[in-house]
């Protein structure tokens, strides 16, 4: 576990290597699409999937509440 | 005269200084954008319906048809140039063959624990007690096969002048018949390395509360204990044995009720994400979440395989209990499911997304999971945005789920009443699922249609069918609106 967050570290790391997009170059970037979290409409979705399966969390959604037992 | 003509420049440079002041002043706001423009609403509606043959309150097995429809309001209003407050308000409300079956044994009975309608039985003209009938694979008409959740969430978040610091904080409510969920969190998201990077932490606690029903042969034995035939419900009902002959011997003597209700949740995530280049960019998300309290649900029941069978309802229909052409009886349960009162949930997800060209985009999702349940899993999908015009865009979707199950887990009657913890719930077998559909979108930036003061700004469809490897299906369509206030 520790090897894999230390790699993990390594990655995020390297990342800031990447070249820096300057903010008049982020036009693809900031096209709608290309969000980085789930779609609004998309939380039902979510919802009954946290309900149906066993894993929840790192989506960016909620994490808790409600007893989901249906 | 010269004096006169002096003072006036003065007081006209004063003036201009003043104003120049003004100027630089008014400037500065004018270009400080707001990091909301306007109020928006969401207006989001939802079906979903589900199927499948290992209901979890007739203990792995059994109809699990259910329907649900829910609808969010969703607003957010902007305070100022900084500040931004979204109130999230929720209605859901299902129909459930799985939950009416907490009393499968008459047309009338719930189980709640205060409100009691066990005790009502169905009467012949005669005044006389009609055998009551029951099956796992039919939905009864009880109280309990339909309920509705109503929740809210309020949020409030702030943006520095830079808007490369935001901080938010969070209360959220929610209620339904046997549960209610109070929950508050709040966290922080710094950007820097000129906004292509940017690194959030959150936390958050959901204390929840249950108010237990227990299925009716439980809650039955629970209130009179030893006694419980000859009262309450089972008072002058017959119960039968494994060959259909009338039997006093059933005692689930491992069931009592809960002492205690409680449901804590508590979660802390840390997210990263990084532009790659023009076209692309990254994001991981690692949270820890600690539950602990009454994980288990009071009324899926367990069939224990070493202890002996007891049924109400039609005998000849015992030797087919399994089969869906049983429609006459329902077996008794032994106890309900126990599970730890803690868990730890470890998952660890990331998205890439990539700018294909301008008219297709690329996004995708993996997570990693495990828990101390001993259940790992692993999500994938992907979505495909296809831009038809500027304003409509079409995307496929697709998501692949697999999970090995817990170490509590087993199918219908195979766990032993020697165990400490038990649940025959197949949301915790191993498993594996796909999840297929499309959606479409569009948006109008230009808000040019309007009703009354709302600028239609976009519409959202989605529609996706899931199948599990265990025999669940379902299908779930959702349409969202989002309006501008002008």
């Amino acid at each position: 576990m520790t090897q894999k967050i230390i790699l993990l570290l390594i990655v995020l790391l390297g990342l800031q290597s990447c070249k820096t997009v300057k903010e008049y170059e982020m036009q693809k970037i900031n096209d709608t699409e290309m969000k980085l979290t789930a779609k609004t409409p998309e939380r039902y979705e979510t919802t009954f999937q946290v309900y149906r399966e066993a894993a929840a969390g790192a989506n960016g959604g909620k994490s808790g509440g409600g007893c989901g037992c249906n | 005269m010269q004096n006169k003509f002096l003072l006036l420049l003065v007081f006209i440079t004063s003036l201009t200084f003043s104003q120049d002041k003004e100027v630089t002043k008014d400037t500065t706001v004018v270009f400080k954008k707001r990091v909301l423009e306007s109020t928006e609403v969401d207006f989001m509606v939802s079906y979903y319906k589900q199927d499948g043959v290992h209901s979890s309150v007739s203990g792995g097995m059994g109809s699990e048809k259910l329907t649900n429809l829910a609808s969010n309001i969703i607003v957010a209003m902007p305070l100022n140039e900084d500040d931004v407050l979204t109130v999230d308000m929720g209605l859901s409300a299902y129909t459930s063959a799985s939950s009416s079956n907490i009393n499968p044994y008459n047309k009338s009975g719930a189980s709640g624990g205060g409100g009691d309608d066990d005790k009502n039985k169905l009467l012949d003209g005669g005044g006389g007690i009609v055998a009551p009938t029951g099956t796992p694979w039919q939905a009864s008409s009880g109280a309990s096969a339909q309920d509705v959740l109503a929740s809210a969430v309020i949020n409030y978040s702030h943006s520095s002048d830079s808007r490369n610091f935001i901080w938010n904080a969070d209360v959220a409510f929610s209620n339904e018949y046997d549960y209610t969920s109070i929950g508050f969190g709040g966290g922080i998201a710094k950007l820097f390395n000129e906004k292509n990077s940017e690194i959030s932490f959150k936390i958050n606690a959901y204390l929840d509360q249950w108010r237990p029903i227990y299925p009716t042969e439980l809650h039955e034995y629970g209130i009179y204990g030893a006694g419980f035939q000859t009262s309450g419900f089972f008072s002058g009902i017959t119960v039968l044995d494994q060959s259909g002959v009338a039997s006093t011997a059933y005692l689930p003597s491992k069931f009592s009720l809960w002492n205690s209700t409680a449901r804590n949740s508590y979660s802390a995530s840390v997210g990263f994400s990084q532009v790659l280049t023009k076209k692309s960019q990254i994001s991981f998300f690692f949270d820890i979440l600690k539950q602990e309290g009454m994980l288990s649900t009071p009324y899926h029941r367990i069939y224990f395989a070493d202890k002996a069978n007891y049924y109400i309802g039609t005998a000849s229909d015992i030797p087919n209990y399994e089969s869906p052409n049983n429609l006459g009886v329902y077996r008794l349960a032994d106890d309900i499911e126990r599970l730890p009162n803690s868990r730890f949930k470890f998952p660890i997800g990331m998205r890439w997304n990539y700018y294909i060209s301008e008219r297709l985009i690329l996004r995708t999702y993996y997570r990693y999971y495990t828990d101390n349940w001993d259940i790992t899993a692993h999500t994938a999908s992907v979505e495909l945005p296809i831009k038809i015009t500027d304003k409509f865009t079409v995307f496929p979707i697709y998501r692949y789920y697999s999970q090995t199950q817990s170490k509590y887990f087993a199918p219908f009657e195979k766990h032993l009443s020697t165990e400490q913890y038990y649940t025959s719930d197949y949301d915790l077998s191993t498993f594996n699922a796909n999840q297929y559909g499309f959606g479409v979108s569009y948006t109008d930036l230009f808000t040019a249609t309007k009703i009354w003061k709302f600028g239609l700004k976009n519409i959202d469809f989605r529609f996706n069918h899931y199948d599990r490897s265990d025999g669940l299906n379902s299908n779930i369509g959702t349409i969202g609106f989002k309006f501008v206030v002008q």
